[in-house]
């Protein structure tokens, strides 16, 4: 038998970023109504279309119901008790790094993204957000040169406000769930990304999203267009203090790729999760979805989700566009009283569609990790293909592991196929590479990593990297 | 829906049993299903109220059995007409429960309803009348195959409950049969009990006529070292649902299930099951097959629920589905809910056309195209066909198929 306390200290690893930045912020009042929403825009000197964009998302948001399907349990969030608007207070424009605040700074270089000349990551352009709003973003000129637009979603309604009016919403409509809806009414600051026909951008572009408020919910938006042609490998990082309270956060994210492009998304989320007894930790609420608007065009989803108390997040590809791909890599971690449910949407519209589905949960503690997708072969998609593959594997006789697949076909020439395994940490392998002189805890990372290879080779390389590293923090520890 | 109205005013039956009554009562509270719920969402609402259209009918008039004579080597009942039940209480070791025995085991099942999930049974119980449930108490091995009837008569609605008791080491086939005619709602419920050490391959074989319904439920229980298969076929059906709810309560048990429905026109045939794995060593295999051509919709769920306590459970799903037309449909979910940690599960699910290699390949052996796609339907359908007990040997469900397709 595997020694279950042994495992069970393995997976047992103190959150590493919860420390929090003592930086003086500017705060708006708590609560949720409509002269939050216009002050908020007001903050932002926002064009009037953008204002009726979050007041028409903020009606429909009333009338809406928080979705309850997905059997999540989670003490009733109270949204007058939320601040949906906090930023560190700082010189209105920034025209270099210089100007930042050095805490914001630090507080970065902690959480291992630094934002300085320096020390900046190579052949990476990060775009850091704390709270709700983006700090600071690097390698512009240097992107600016090949055409590449990589800046706040701020700037980009100052600066390239038709695009935002063109396409802000069109991948999911201010209506699409209660949480967009939210995030459609609310939403502070996120990225932009513009990649112009023909460019491959020259670099990996990353986001960094940091609460260090407790009482502050957040809200960012994400918009990425690849022209024709085009390509994008964009990473996304998450981290927040470690809270008793329970912090809000609920996220939009929008890929739209032209003929030819091709978007990769990749995330690494690692918000607090809680403590060992559920207090606390991030409700992680996110609608991600990409449209292959073109033919021939793709859209990748990688994630590695370690973090929160809740996720509920099901990043989509809508196919569209004849010929065009939608791929889900994702590996899902859940330990304590952590519950994820996660999974992805293909929806195929367009002929000669194809999709892939590759998904890793491994749930330890008393968690429970659920994965739900759907694939639906619209009446055109004829030569359609789709491929789903599910593996979770369970560690402890406490945590949980569900599978629910929704498959709907309308179209007789395509092709779905659907499969799904659970198991545990096999004693034959431990045993194996025990008695070869492995570590008892490195042979679980390693099993581990194994069963997770799938995804982390579709991870960039500098993620792929910290992902395993991730996963071996999570799964390393006292072995007691 | 003129029998919710008359369930909701209390005008639906004279003089009800206590079990009617209890079941009434429950439905009072909460008329229909909610629609919006997993069970149901999928289900078309405009067949299903049809369903409820017709006017419940007590009586069971002589119809012809579109099957087989019986031969002497079997055994045939027809619900509703339980005269035959002395014969065979002088020949083989079944006899009838005792309308308390019935009465208990019903209430038992009762206490432990869903009333979303056990709709169909609470409909059923609540419509059924004495005579048209039937209650047998089996024991046993050397029991000649068994047939079991259950008919719903033109323009009315008929609601049909079997109840059956194994006791240890029996061992039986059983085969059900659920005919529905012209326009016509069938209503059945099967309670099964298995005791330790039974085996039992269990046939349901649903065949209705033009826009006939049928709600077709079975509730099976499983206790240590039982083993229990179970090879079903439905088809012609306007609207039909077949939900199956099978518990190995305490573990040590097999469950084999092989399961083909198959829709035409517009029609909407459903299957959910649902396997409780209450102990541990537990095991099921099942393969679920769909084929949807003109119009028609098919659904399958299925879930697998694997609690901490039942270690060592071995067990895979596969829900392979053809869809032959491009105006049908086909929805499946195949789940998983696992706690346990010691266990095998697994499911798949694929969604496809029949095979275009395979075609070409017999038409390049001079095979024509429809003798190439009869035949890859043939094998599709004979390995679920050679599942079902008692059919098939003496019944050509086969040719009844491909003579349809």
């Amino acid at each position: 038998m595997v020694n279950e306390n042994l495992v069970k200290d393995v997976v047992k690893e103190p959150y590493k970023y919860g420390f929090v930045t003592d930086i003086e912020t500017e705060k708006i009042a708590k609560g949720l109504n409509e002269d939050i929403i216009r002050l908020i825009s007001q903050k932002k000197r926002e064009p009037k279309y953008l204002l009726d964009f979050r007041l028409k998302a903020f009606k429909k948001w009333q009338k809406m119901d928080e979705p309850d399907w997905a059997g999540l349990g989670y003490k009733q969030i109270d949204y007058q008790d939320i601040i949906y608007y906090s930023a560190p207070k700082q010189k209105e424009k920034i025209s270099s790094l210089d100007e930042v605040d050095p805490k914001l700074l630090e507080t970065f270089d902690k959480l291992g993204i630094p934002l300085t000349e320096q020390k900046k990551l190579t052949n990476v352009a990060v775009d850091a957000v704390f709270d709700s709003v983006s700090i600071a973003t690097t390698f512009r000129e240097e992107l600016a040169g090949h055409g590449v637009i990589f800046c706040s979603i701020s700037e980009a309604v100052k600066n390239h406000s038709d695009l935002i009016e063109k396409y802000l919403g069109s991948v999911v409509p201010a209506s699409d769930n209660y949480f967009a809806a939210l995030n459609s009414a609310v939403f502070s600051d996120g990225s932009f990304v513009y990649i112009p026909k023909g460019v491959t951008c020259p670099m990996d572009l990353s986001s960094y999203f940091r609460i260090n408020s407790g009482d502050s919910g957040q809200f960012e938006r994400t918009l990425i267009i690849a022209e024709e042609s085009s390509s994008v490998s964009y990473l996304e990082g998450c981290t927040a203090p470690m809270f008793d309270t329970n912090t809000l956060h609920a996220a939009v994210v929008e890929l739209i790729a032209l003929d030819d492009a091709s978007i990769k998304y990749s995330t690494v989320q690692n918000w607090y999760a809680g403590d060992e007894e559920g207090v606390g930790g991030i409700f992680n609420f996110v609608t991600k979805r990409g449209k292959c608007l073109g033919k021939r065009s793709k859209i990748s989803w990688s994630q590695v989700e370690t973090g929160s108390a809740i996720t509920w997040k099901y990043p989509s590809c809508l196919l569209l566009g004849e010929e065009s791909v939608g791929e889900f890599y994702s590996v899902a971690l859940t330990n304590n009283l952590q519950q994820a449910d996660t999974g992805t949407k293909m929806i195929h519209i367009g002929p000669k569609t194809k999709s892939t589905i590759v998904s890793k949960g491994i749930s330890a503690g008393n968690s429970i990790n659920s994965y739900r997708g759907l694939v639906k072969m619209g009446t055109k998609a004829t030569g359609s293909r789709n491929y789903s593959q599910c593996d979770s594997m369970l560690i402890g006789d406490q945590a949980s592991a569900n599978t629910f697949p929704y498959i709907k076909s309308q179209q007789p020439n395509s092709e779905i196929e659907h499969e799904a395994s659970t198991c545990r940490i096999s004693e034959d392998q431990l045993f194996y590479l025990q008695s070869r002189g492995i570590e008892f805890e490195e042979a679980i990372s390693m099993m581990v990593s194994g069963f997770c290879r799938d995804v982390f080779n579709q991870l960039p390389m500098e993620f792929a990297a910290e992902a395993d590293k991730l996963l071996a923090l999570k799964l390393e520890g006292s072995v007691g | 829906m003129e029998i919710i109205e008359q369930i909701k005013t209390n005008k639906l039956i004279d003089n009800p049993t206590e079990i009617q009554k209890i079941c009434l009562h429950k439905l009072r509270e909460s008329p229909l299903p909610n629609t919006k719920s997993e069970q149901w969402r999928l289900s078309n609402k405009l067949k299903f109220s049809n369903f409820l259209d017709y006017s419940v009918n007590e009586k069971d008039p002589k119809f012809d059995i579109p099957f087989p004579e019986n031969s002497e080597s079997n055994i045939r009942l027809i619900i509703g007409q339980n005269y035959q039940i002395k014969l065979i209480e002088e020949n083989y070791s079944i006899q009838q429960l005792s309308e308390d025995e019935l009465d208990k085991y019903i209430k038992e099942q009762i206490s432990r309803f869903d009333q979303n999930e056990n709709w169909s049974d609470l409909l059923n119980l609540s419509l059924s009348c004495t005579k048209n449930i039937l209650g047998l108490k089996i024991n046993g091995s050397k029991i000649p195959p068994i047939e079991i009837f259950s008919h719903a008569s033109s323009n009315s609605l008929n609601a049909k409950t079997l109840v059956i008791f194994l006791e240890k080491n029996c061992d039986i086939e059983l085969l059900q049969v659920n005919l529905g005619q012209e326009n016509s709602s069938l209503s059945q419920s099967t309670f099964f009990c298995l005791e330790e050490n039974c085996s039992v391959n269990h046939g349901v074989v649903s065949y209705g006529e033009n826009r006939s319904n049928l709600l077709n439920s079975l509730n099976i229980i499983q206790h240590k070292n039982s083993e229990y298969n179970l090879g079903s076929l439905h088809f012609k059906f306007n609207f039909a649902r077949f939900e199956i709810s099978i518990t190995q309560s305490t573990g040590n048990a097999k469950t084999n299930i092989k399961g083909m429905q198959i829709t035409k026109k517009d029609e909407q045939i459903s299957t959910y099951t649902k396997i409780d794995f209450n102990g541990p060593n537990g095991f099921l295999d099942q393969i679920n097959k769909s084929l949807a051509d003109d119009k028609s919709h098919a659904i399958f769920e299925g879930s697998i629920i694997v609690p901490k306590i039942a270690q060592k459970t071995d067990a895979s799903q596969l829900s392979r589905n053809l869809l032959l037309s491009n105006d049908a449909q086909i929805d499946t979910k195949p789940q998983l809910e696992i706690i346990a940690d010691d266990v095998k599960c697994k499911h798949g699910a694929t969604i496809s056309q029949l095979n275009e290699e395979e075609l070409f390949y017999m038409r390049t052996r001079g095979i024509t195209l429809p003798e190439a796609s009869k035949l890859q339907l043939s094998s599709y359908f004979q390995e679920i066909i050679s599942f079902i007990p008692v059919a098939k040997d003496r019944w050509d469900l086969l040719d009844k198929l491909l003579n349809e397709n």
